[in-house]
């Protein structure tokens, strides 16, 4: 009996304490407030070595450097902490440092803090980290106080400067991280060890990170256009959405569904911008499972090159993009995504009408030339906890579409990401759906999903790769000469696409979506894919 | 081991009569092997639905760059061998730290089990003060209109799915009213500086009154009534149905009909007589519900962004954390066990029958 | 299924004893009310389960028709009563499909638990000694472990992930009773306990009856006073508990079978842009349907339970009452 009063007695205090305080921060975003950028995507942590995704590469790229990054509106690599950056022969790759740079803390940024930087993230080989992106570095060593040369295993490696505009190179200060070990968020905090246009002040894990402008930066990006910025990160897209809808954030990051986004599209106060993504979905046929594969009982590798062919007549890019996502992606036609150096069209060409559209005839004619008796039956698996719930109508769509015409019989099947992931290995699945994000704004990040050597099988597997697309990839990293590796890359494009080991879907846009306040969107919005929020600022 | 032998000297001695001291000393004694068992069971079906690795990189990685790093951590080994280190670990004290995002488990375990433990609290105080009186209201006007009506309310709060209502009382109370805040335990300033006070106990009603400041004692309080409402109503719709049909049942018991045809007014009968009786199967299932409540928050956590222990656990599990998820969930039996042993604590006090 | 019992037996010469009949016979007034507001509710559910083909105009996952592909995120019409969703699938069908794969959920999950729950508590809770421990340590094991995930576990492993229809029904059902069996096990073994210091059981034991038969008469029959309000609070939570593994994606893929808990998931950003319909009829069906068995429970709890039944009468003539 008492207990029911209590509760009656606590319930009431609760509801006064309520009605006094309703009108809270719906408008916390006024004048005066910091620029207050939402995501769903999630920070494993404040420490590089132990991270790699996108989340925590887009906040660590506030707050550290790299020896080389790209300006806005760029996807060349220029020195930024180096003053200069070349091959000084075939394997050696030397960095000049410049002088006088410091570390936010007050730390001299010298060459051996690079070295560090670099040993360090091999050294820890963190299984959620990116050291295998190092994987050409032979040896890093110091000359002086400004100097260091990388020795790399193989020879004129064009990607290398690319490389070091990735997630593994950051540098770090070695007075405050451990060298054995991943550092500890707050520990880096405390010790303010940054260096990139903003410092991290607070920080909560997946809740909060408050940053404030780092006076002592002087690199390419320029000085952060404001003074303080806090990114919220979010759970539920759908309460990201009804935030900057409501005006309690300034700018959405990442990311909201086609139809929130077509629905603040239409809301007064808040624009949508839509950049190049760096997000690759497409359709995987593995060679062995597939119709006609080697491991099934009839194989023949020209009935399986037709049936693949026949798919990629069939399917309209066109719908998928407009009607599954809204806009929110674009039709790609090559492994390679529009808006990247030798960015080519293979597909459109190659298949369909020739001009991007399906062609029920053609892919009949191809699969009657074949000798492929129809319907042909097809197990196709998607994944809907990794690539976004609108898996899902995508592929009830691309069954859709490999159906007309009667020449296709798809059977769907969706698997958690977790068992997906093995079973794909295990060559179960004769198509699935894949995606691709980049790590670095190169053509050769995409093809590399199909290179494969005697040493190393690719990410599709031994038996999807074809040793002559491997040789044209492995000439092009060796190019050093930009008209003649452009040349290589459109002509490995070209093979990848009449041997079509996949089927490249849609390319994602990068969206930001900004209260009218908010100044800056476009400039970052590039095909290198970097969010630069120091760019960003708004008016009150 | 030297607790099984502990634990049959206690039974022999319950056996032969003992009395509520002894009772309450095997069900302590019951509560290490509980958690025992549970953590065990979670090691070996975590390691049946796949790995933290390959949860991550795969996609990415080839299959040989998986397997080396599947074999640097450790996970390559028979199960046996982990098995016996974990349990080692974890008699050591040693809870290890997350796979996926590199944090110490107390750390896991302490911020989010206090925003837990937070919406827990003001959860079943909703309950409480819908379940109690009202199922007492019910059952004294028990096939009359309020009842009916009560108990329509109830079942309706308990049938409509937490993400459903959530989002419903989102729309009208954030976006078309504009009263309350979307989620999220605090704005983000509050949070920062509620996360800044010396010796921040993470529960942050208590951080805020702790500073004294009206606006972030409001601000929190606000962020916890829509959680708290969608969560409370749902347990307070259970605890007006339990009241109400254990009160019903002892409002029938041969003592209350005898204090009946004394002429003792109905009203008097449902306070003085039928109550107290009725109260073991109560406390039970609210117990019980309580308990469950700290972890199988998760749907109310997930929709109002309210990180608790449920929601990461659910995340840790999707990420395949074998780590954070065996660390979560030994708490959560923890909590449990103990919970279970107050409540047959309580029960025995009420009706010595219980103690057998 | 009680409802359809009902039909099929009308004519039998003993349909008035047929347990739902005599619960309605013996009920009155607001009871009576109640418990046709639920059966309503539950047979309408179950019709739909059963003529799902008859009365869903389309498949649950059919895409277009003789006009064409359907449109995404249409409003209701006459075409489509209820709109579309956003994959262009219409919403009335699929939640008439949806409640046939949310009552073949609740029949799969709840058999099995309360067979197993009931005769471990019974057998635990009478003979007590070191198995009732173990028992009662593993019960409470289980029941520790927060229900969702352990469902969410238990459907992993059992499906690997996959999400065809019977595989991810299959899993579902099992996953959810896996949480029930502790649940009833827990409730048989507290009234087995309670009921072992009856008097009446003592006094059989002293003339020697055999334990089965005081199990099965006395005991069984006393300690499952309380398990119709369980069942039907399961049979609830079972289909909460599908929905929230469909919300939380763990569900059936929608190609497969409909299930309302994957179209909430996937209306709650349509839900947020303005698009009600979407989410609001799968979650109305759920509510619906939960009441509806919960109705019918709580009526039959009441009208099992003589104290719960017999109260009018006992008004009239409360001095013969106090012997029931």
């Amino acid at each position: 009996m008492r207990v029911d009063r209590l509760a009656l007695a606590l319930t009431g205090t609760l509801l006064v304490a309520l009605s006094a305080c309703a009108q809270v921060d719906s408008d916390q975003a006024g004048g005066g407030s910091p620029l207050t950028i939402g995501t769903t995507d999630q920070v494993t942590g404040l420490d590089p070595a132990g991270t790699w995704d996108l989340g925590s590469a887009t906040l660590h790229g506030q707050v550290y450097r790299w020896l080389m990054t790209s300006k806005p509106g760029s996807t060349q690599p220029v020195p930024d902490i180096a003053e200069s950056a070349e091959f000084t022969s075939p394997t050696e790759f030397t960095v000049k440092i410049r002088p006088g740079l410091t570390f936010a803390n007050g730390h001299k940024l010298t060459a051996s803090d690079v070295k560090f930087s670099f040993e360090r993230m091999r050294r820890i080989n963190d299984p959620n980290g990116p050291s295998q992106l190092l994987a050409d570095l032979d040896d890093i060593t110091v000359q002086g106080d400004d100097t260091v040369v990388f020795k790399l295993k193989s020879k004129d490696n064009v990607l290398w400067p690319q490389i070091l505009t990735s997630p593994a190179a950051m540098i770090l200060d070695e007075e405050v991280f451990p060298e054995g070990k991943l550092a500890e968020d707050a520990e880096i905090v405390k010790a303010n060890a940054f260096n990139g246009p903003f410092v991290i002040t607070a920080f909560k894990k997946n809740e909060v990170a408050q940053m404030k402008r780092n006076e002592s930066y002087d690199g390419i990006l320029g000085e952060a256009k404001s003074a303080e910025l806090v990114a919220k990160y979010y759970a539920e897209p759908s309460n990201l959405k009804l935030d900057i809808e409501q005006g309690n954030i300034d700018i959405a990051y990442r990311t909201l569904g086609p139809t929130a986004v077509a629905d603040l599209e239409s809301k007064p106060g808040i624009k949508v911008y839509k950049g190049p993504g760096a997000e690759m979905r497409f359709m995987v046929f593995d060679f062995t499972a597939m119709p006609y594969g080697s491991s099934t009982g009839q194989a023949d590798p020209a009935k399986a090159t037709a049936v693949r062919q026949a798919a990629a007549d069939l399917i309209d890019r066109n719908a998928l993009a407009k009607d599954v996502y809204l806009g929110t992606y674009s039709p790609v036609y090559s492994q390679v995504p529009a808006g990247l150096d030798g960015a080519a069209e293979p597909y459109k060409s190659l298949y369909g009408d020739g001009n991007g559209g399906p062609d029920v005839e053609r892919a009949k004619k191809r699969l009657a030339d074949a000798g492929v008796e129809t319907p042909v039956a097809l197990n196709l698996q998607y994944n809907n906890d990794h690539y976004g719930d609108t898996s899902a109508e995508e592929y009830a769509l691309i069954k859709a579409q490999l159906e007309t015409g009667g020449l296709f019989e798809v059977n769907l099947q969706t698997t958690i990401w977790s068992q997906y992931i093995q079973d794909q290995a295990k060559h179960e699945y004769p198509a699935y759906q894949l995606g691709w994000f980049s790590d670095y704004p190169d053509s050769d990040n995409y093809l590399n999903i199909i290179y494969g050597s005697d040493d190393v099988s690719s990410l599709l597997g031994k038996e999807n790769e074809k040793p002559e697309l491997s040789k044209l990839i492995e000439e092009s990293r060796v190019a050093v000469d930009p008209a003649a590796r452009t040349g290589l890359i459109e002509k490995a494009q070209q093979m990848y696409a009449e041997y079509v080991p996949t089927l490249p879907l849609l390319q994602g846009s990068d969206i930001v979506i900004a209260r009218d306040t908010v100044e800056g969107v476009e400039t970052t919005l590039d095909a290198s894919f970097r969010f630069r929020m120091g760019v960003l600022s708004k008016s009150s | 081991m030297a607790t099984t032998s502990l634990e049959d000297k206690a039974t022999v001695a319950v056996k032969t009569g003992g009395g509520l001291g002894r009772y309450i000393l095997v069900r302590f004694l019951l509560i290490l092997p509980t958690v025992l068992v549970l953590v065990s069971l979670v090691f070996v079906l975590m390691r049946v639905v796949g790995d933290p690795i390959t949860a991550s990189a795969g996609g990415r990685l080839t299959q040989e760059q998986l397997a080396e790093r599947l074999a640097a951590a450790g996970y390559d080994r028979p199960i046996a061998v982990q098995y016996a280190e974990f349990i080692r670990d974890i008699f050591t004290g040693d809870f290890g730290r997350t796979v996926t995002d590199n944090r110490p488990i107390s750390e896991v375990l302490l911020t989010y089990g206090a925003a837990t433990f937070e919406l827990v609290f003001f959860s079943v105080i909703v309950a409480l003060a819908v379940g109690i009186p009202l199922g007492r209201w019910a059952a004294y006007r028990r096939d009359r209109l309020p009842d009916a009506v009560l108990r329509v309310l109830a079942i309706l709060a308990y049938a409509t799915p937490v993400f459903f209502a959530g989002l419903l009382l989102k729309l009208v109370f954030s976006v078309w009213l504009g009263w309350l805040p979307l989620g999220g335990r605090g704005t983000t300033a509050t949070q920062l500086t509620l996360s800044g006070i010396d010796g921040a106990s993470g529960i942050y009603t208590l951080d805020a009154l702790r500073t004294g400041r009206w606006d972030l004692i409001s601000d929190v309080l606000s962020h916890a009534v829509l959680p708290a409402l969608a969560l409370g109503l749902i347990t307070g719709g259970v605890f007006l149905r339990l009241v109400r049909i254990n009160l019903i049942g002892t409002l029938s018991m041969d003592y209350v009909a005898a204090a009946r045809s004394r002429g003792v007014r109905e009203r008097r009968l449902v306070r003085k007589h039928a109550y107290r009786p009725a109260l073991i199967p109560i406390i039970t299932v609210m117990g019980m519900q309580i308990a469950l409540m700290l972890g199988g928050a998760v749907l109310t956590e997930t929709t109002f962004e309210w990180r608790g222990l449920g929601f990461e656990l659910a995340r840790y599990l999707a990420a395949r954390d074998y780590v954070a998820v065996q660390g979560i969930v030994a708490l959560l039996a923890v909590i449990v066990a103990v919970t279970n042993f107050l409540v047959d604590v309580i029960a025995a006090f009420i009706d010595p029958r219980v103690r057998y | 299924m009680e409802n359809s019992q009902r039909a099929a037996m009308t004519r039998a010469r003993s349909w008035r004893s047929l347990p739902i009949v005599w619960h309605l016979r013996l009920s009155s007034g607001l009871q009576r009310g109640m418990l046709i507001a639920g059966l309503v509710l539950v047979g309408v559910f179950l019709l739909a389960a059963a003529l799902a083909p008859l009365i869903a105009p389309y498949s649950y996952n059919q895409l277009s028709g003789p006009g064409g592909a359907f449109p995404r995120h249409a409003s209701p019409s006459a075409e489509f009563l209820w709109g579309t969703t956003v994959g262009g699938y219409d919403v009335f069908s699929r939640v008439v499909w949806g409640s046939r794969t949310a009552l073949l959920t609740v029949v799969m999950a709840i058999a099995p638990s309360l067979v197993i729950g009931v005769a471990l508590g019974l057998i635990s809770g009478y003979l007590g000694g070191a198995l009732d421990r173990v028992l009662a340590m593993i019960a409470d094991a289980i029941y520790a472990f927060p229900s969702l995930l352990l469902a969410i576990v238990v459907s992993i492993v059992i499906s690997g992930g996959q999400s065809s229809f019977l595989g991810g029904i299959l899993a579902a059902a099992l996953a959810i009773s896996v949480v029930f069996v502790p649940q009833y096990f827990r409730v048989t073994r507290a009234e087995t306990l309670r009921i072992k210091a009856e008097p009446y059981v003592e006094s059989a034991q002293v003339i020697g009856t055999s334990t089965r038969r005081i199990l099965a008469k006395h005991v069984l029959r006393n300690a499952t006073r309380s398990l119709p309000l369980i069942i039907t609070l399961n049979a609830s939570e079972a289909i909460l508990t599908l929905a929230a593994l469909g919300f939380l994606g763990f569900g059936i893929n929608p190609a497969a079978a409909a299930e309302w808990g994957y179209d909430i998931n996937r209306a709650i950003s349509d839900v947020a842009s303005g698009i009600w319909w979407t989410g609001v009829f799968p979650g109305l069906a759920i509510v619906l349907l939960v009441m509806g068995i919960t109705l019918v429970g709580e009526s039959l709890n009441d009208l099992a339970d003589p104290r719960l039944r017999l109260r009018r009468e006992s008004r009239r003539a409360r001095t013969t009452e106090g012997a029931a």
